[in-house]
């Protein structure tokens, strides 16, 4: 599973796709908080709330790097399709780690705010939380289930609006809405744990559902 | 080892491109699939390969191991063809130093043009499928599935190509090959299918010992003049049909009596003009293969 990561991962970064989604995210992150000196949960749920779309797109991007007979030839080597399908999720998670990482520092360079473990914390599962429901979003409409890149684009807008607003369904709408006015970080850890997990769960779906359209198409 | 019962496919709601197959694989055979283009080849050997599910039937035991080579292999990555190789070297479970020197062991022998270093969209399509080919070979497969490995290969790396497939099938994996010419799977195959109309059916292959090989020998009277002795080749053992045509004298005789009749020929002076093996009962003079000795 780690070579097929490393494989993917490599492939991505020699083909550049990932430049446009991590532009995307660095500017919209020093768009949001730039000239942001309120606390510092409200700042990492703006970063949050950037690693959405980042997410969709870098896995989107990875899945549509490679055509089908080349997929064929890693299915095949990899002894089974679930396998590349989960290391793509691995590769993408990767990937929005590094994001991450950009996303917990940056906002701290303009400013004076010094962070605590707790906001840390907070701001990487509040940015793991969009990226998971992110990268279901793209799997879902990645290339394995939709032929018609078009038609795909289109269903990534309107998921990306919909978790967006979905009101007390979508994880990163509640999560959104709930760090905006959370004056506490440590206090706000437990439940964002819980959205985080519940993006886990969307994210497994994805797969599932990915899996069995792949196997039903082949 | 690997047995499809009774498969069917249909993509979606689509016609049947393979309706009803049975096809049996067993370790060390060499098994060609015959047919016309969209005759269905590609997608038998993507069930065989574990890479489609039949609509219909099952397919059992299926080896771990498995080599696939796609007709096609576009490329569009900017990865190196030696770099590729260790990837997936490394995704089979080969340490990357192991990968690495089976890799560059591997472009060697089928003598990879434009650089193993360079990107892989930037190689031929022969040269392409080369990497194809060794990909599938980085680990001894238990079954190796090519489809039309030949086209696009030049011609040393064609004898390679026959080289790899009788590897395998000595260390006991079994091969499976599609090409659209006889010929050719005639050549390299032990036993063969036709495809057609999604139906699979054994075909003109010579698997081994199930039927007697002919061989037809062409004698003639030697170019230095000399006058040979008539000989009655009906009696000869293996003899299974004699005839003549001008000057010449064609003999079928089967292949385990050829030697001798061929001893006996050269012993009463006739001169060997040649030596063919006839793959069934009709005439193929024109396109037969010499195996001249």
């Amino acid at each position: 599973m780690i070579a097929l990561v490393g494989y993917m991962f490599t492939v991505l970064l020699l083909s550049q796709r990932y430049l446009a989604p991590l532009l995307l995210f660095l500017g919209l992150v020093a768009v949001l908080t730039g000239s942001d000196t309120g606390p510092l949960t409200a700042t990492y749920a703006s970063v949050a709330g950037a690693m959405l779309p980042c997410s969709v797109w870098l896995t989107m991007a990875l899945v549509g790097l490679e055509d089908r007979t080349h997929r064929s030839v890693v299915v095949v080597s990899a002894g089974g399709p679930l396998r590349v399908l989960l290391a793509t999720v691995g590769t993408a998670a990767v990937w929005c780690l590094l994001l991450t990482a950009a996303g917990l520092v940056l906002p701290l360079l303009s400013g004076t705010r010094a962070p605590g473990l707790a906001d840390l914390a907070l701001g990487t599962a509040a940015q793991l939380t969009c990226a998971f429901t992110g990268t279901a979003v793209g799997l879902v409409c990645s290339r394995l289930v939709f032929r018609r890149q078009g038609h795909a684009l289109v269903l990534a807008l309107v998921l990306l609006l919909a978790v967006l607003l979905g009101k007390g369904v979508s994880p990163v709408n509640i999560l959104l809405t709930h760090l905006q006015d959370a004056p506490d970080p440590a206090d706000a850890l437990a439940p964002t744990g819980a959205l985080l997990a519940a993006a886990a769960g969307l994210l497994a779906a994805a797969v599932a559902v990915t899996q069995a359209i792949t196997r039903r198409r082949a | 080892m690997l047995r499809c019962e009774a498969v069917g496919k249909r993509y979606g709601g689509g016609p049947w491109v393979l309706s009803d197959v049975d096809m049996e694989v067993a370790a060390g055979d060499v098994l060609a699939v015959v047919g016309g283009n969209g005759s269905g080849k590609s997608t038998l050997l993507r069930i065989l390969a574990g890479l489609s599910h039949p609509t219909t039937g099952s397919v059992s035991g299926r080896p771990p191991r498995i080599g696939y080579v796609p007709d096609r292999f576009t490329v569009h990555d900017r990865i190196s063809a030696i770099s590729y190789l260790t990837h997936m070297g490394r995704i089979r479970g080969l340490s990357a130093s192991a990968a690495r020197a089976r890799g560059h062991h591997l472009l060697e022998r089928l003598s990879l043009v434009g650089g193993r270093n360079a990107p892989l969209r930037t190689l031929s399509k022969g040269n392409a499928q080369k990497v194809a080919l060794a990909q599938a070979l980085l680990v001894q497969p238990d079954l190796l599935v090519l489809d039309e490995p030949w086209s696009g290969l030049d011609a040393s790396a064609h004898g390679v190509l026959a080289e790899f497939i009788d590897e395998v099938a000595a260390r006991g994996g079994a091969v499976v090959f599609t090409d659209h010419r006889e010929a050719v799977t005639e050549t390299h195959a032990r036993g063969a299918y036709a495809i057609s109309d999604g139906r699979v059916t054994p075909h003109g292959g010579r698997r081994a010992g199930s039927r007697p090989a002919t061989a037809e020998l062409v004698l003639t009277v030697p170019p230095t003049g000399v006058t040979p002795v008539e000989v009655d080749w009906s009696v000869l053992p293996g003899v299974t049909d004699t005839a003549r045509r001008g000057g010449e004298v064609v003999l079928r005789v089967a292949r385990e009596h050829s030697d001798a009749v061929l001893l006996t020929a050269l012993r009463h002076r006739w001169s060997v003009a040649s030596l063919a093996r006839v793959a069934d009962e009709r005439v193929l003079r024109g396109d037969a293969r010499g195996t001249t000795r």
